[in-house]
């Protein structure tokens, strides 16, 4: 389907930038402009590697929680087992898949604060987060200016 | 007496014309509310910032008639924004910055303030505009070496004469509430509850840390003054002197390594720091003879983790604010932050 999504994505910066931003001099909008914009340019590259992201870090998260379960609470295990057991969504469909990562991150949010971990268990967890922080697609681009006057500042 | 919503000849940008006169009429009824023997009030080039993550800031000129004379001030008004990222009462600040005036820290001076928007409709204080500009990026700028390192020990000093302020003297203990566990715990529970309440999905990675602050939160050498977010960003710098520091919103009575954990926060270093001349140990020995404290470094890097998950949090409010059609920047999860958190809890166990 043409355009495609990160054509029509691209060509939309495009047009702000080049027809409404330079008719935009009021410096508060300009800044909300600049905002959008270089967000739209960032979903323009990240959009494409979401679906793939989030289908490995439910693989990542299922393992995770698999190799976690001997330190957990029964209840926590039980929990994990029900999720383990579920069908895996079909990689096409966004919703599911969303909903299958929140599930897993949230028994993940449980599981790294037991109290029974062992010092292996606190460093393969640092290891795997740190893995996952430098692979997330989408991410805050930073567009406010650093130099302000006192009457342009904060 | 009626007032006119802005006098002749008055230029006003920045805004849609609906903000700003409300902030016009609001203004005319706050000053008369304050002054009640005001008259002839004229408010001239109303500006809005075009930063404010928080707040809406304008910069206007005013002057008035009353009892005692003419009038005539260059004032800033910050008013609270509908979406915003920190959750703040505008009667603290103003009471902080009223227990400043005259002592060693610069600061603006308040003239009034609207805590519950019944003039402003929202939230607002109203202070001097004071001389100068803000640099976020000041201590690695274009200014010589030399210049930019005086700067930077400047800040500290600045720094140390908050924390040097005598907070009960000053009524601060009434105004801000004293600390009755150990502030690290305190401000650790005040952010635990900012989190929960702005999350919009589970973060194991701040869960994580989380826990890791809670079994691990020092106890405190003092109760002094914290700033909340002290930063270059947030001062003025007129020439090569530091006319204001600003933004008093966060302020607190907390413990002296809140504001030095800030500071060196190794995710800030580009704000911060001098790479090679004004590092973290530089930072810490000049703190360590300007007050005599011990800092203990396990201690300090609590409160640089705590920086951390603090300013996390913050951006999840303002994720929280945006989808909720609140706020009108995008912003993401945090994750650029969760690498610099767990490395310093490895170092630290």
């Amino acid at each position: 389907m043409r355009p495609t999504v990160e054509e029509q994505l691209q060509g939309t910066c495009r047009i702000l930038e080049t027809v409404v931003a330079p008719c935009v001099s009021e410096p508060f909008a300009r800044t909300i402009l600049d905002n959008l914009i270089a967000n739209l340019r960032m979903m323009t590259v990240a959009l494409p590697t979401v679906a793939g992201f989030q289908r490995d870090d439910n693989e990542a998260t299922l393992r995770q929680l698999l190799a976690l379960r001997e330190a957990l609470p029964p209840e926590l295990v039980a929990r994990i087992n029900q999720a383990v057991a579920a069908n895996e969504p079909d990689v096409a469909d966004g919703p599911a898949q969303e909903e299958r990562n929140r599930l897993l991150r949230e028994l993940l949010a449980a599981a790294v604060c037991s109290s029974n971990l062992t010092p292996e268990m606190h460093h393969a967890i640092v290891n795997s987060m740190i893995h996952r922080a430098s692979r997330v697609p989408m991410r805050y681009v930073p567009t406010v200016a650093s130099v302000n006057t006192s009457a342009a500042k904060r | 007496m009626t007032h006119p919503p802005m006098s002749s000849g008055a230029h006003a940008d920045g805004g849609t014309d609906a903000s700003v006169q409300l902030v016009v009429d609001g203004l005319n009824k706050l000053i008369c509310h304050e002054i009640p023997s005001a008259h002839s009030i004229s408010l001239e080039r109303l500006s809005r910032a075009a930063g404010g993550l928080s707040r809406e800031n304008w910069s206007l000129d005013a002057s008035w008639t009353d009892a005692n004379g003419q009038h005539a001030h260059r004032l800033m008004l910050m008013r609270d924004a509908a979406g915003t990222l920190l959750n703040t009462e505008r009667s603290r600040e103003f009471g902080v910055l009223k227990a400043l005036e005259g002592s060693a820290v610069a600061a603006p001076i308040v003239h009034w303030m609207d805590p519950d928007g019944r003039f402003l409709g929202a939230p607002s204080v109203v202070m001097a505009l004071m001389p100068g500009s803000c640099d976020y990026m000041v201590l690695n700028g274009s200014r010589p070496l030399q210049e930019r390192l005086q700067l930077a020990h400047d800040f500290l000093e600045l720094l140390v004469d908050i924390q040097a302020i005598d907070w009960r003297a000053a009524g601060l203990g009434e105004v801000l509430g004293v600390p009755e566990d150990s502030p690290a715990k305190i401000e650790l529970r005040h952010w635990q509850a900012e989190y929960l309440r702005v999350r919009l999905e589970p973060h194991p990675e701040l869960d994580y840390v989380l826990a890791w602050l809670g079994r691990t939160a020092p106890q405190a050498e003092a109760v002094v003054l914290v700033h909340g977010d002290f930063k270059p960003g947030n001062a003025l710098i007129e020439g090569k002197q530091i006319t204001a520091k600003l933004d008093w919103e966060t302020a607190h009575l907390g413990d002296p390594l809140e504001d030095l954990g800030w500071i060196t926060n190794p995710v800030r270093k580009r704000e911060h720091q001098i790479s090679g001349h004004w590092e973290r140990q530089q930072i810490i020995e000049t703190y360590r003879q300007l007050t005599g404290r011990k800092v203990c470094e396990a201690d300090l890097t609590w409160w640089n983790v705590f920086s951390c998950w603090k300013l996390a949090v913050i951006q999840l409010t303002a994720v929280n604010e945006f989808v909720a059609g609140r706020y009108n920047r995008v912003f993401h999860t945090p994750s650029w932050l969760f690498r610099p958190m767990l490395q310093m809890m490895e170092g630290a166990r």
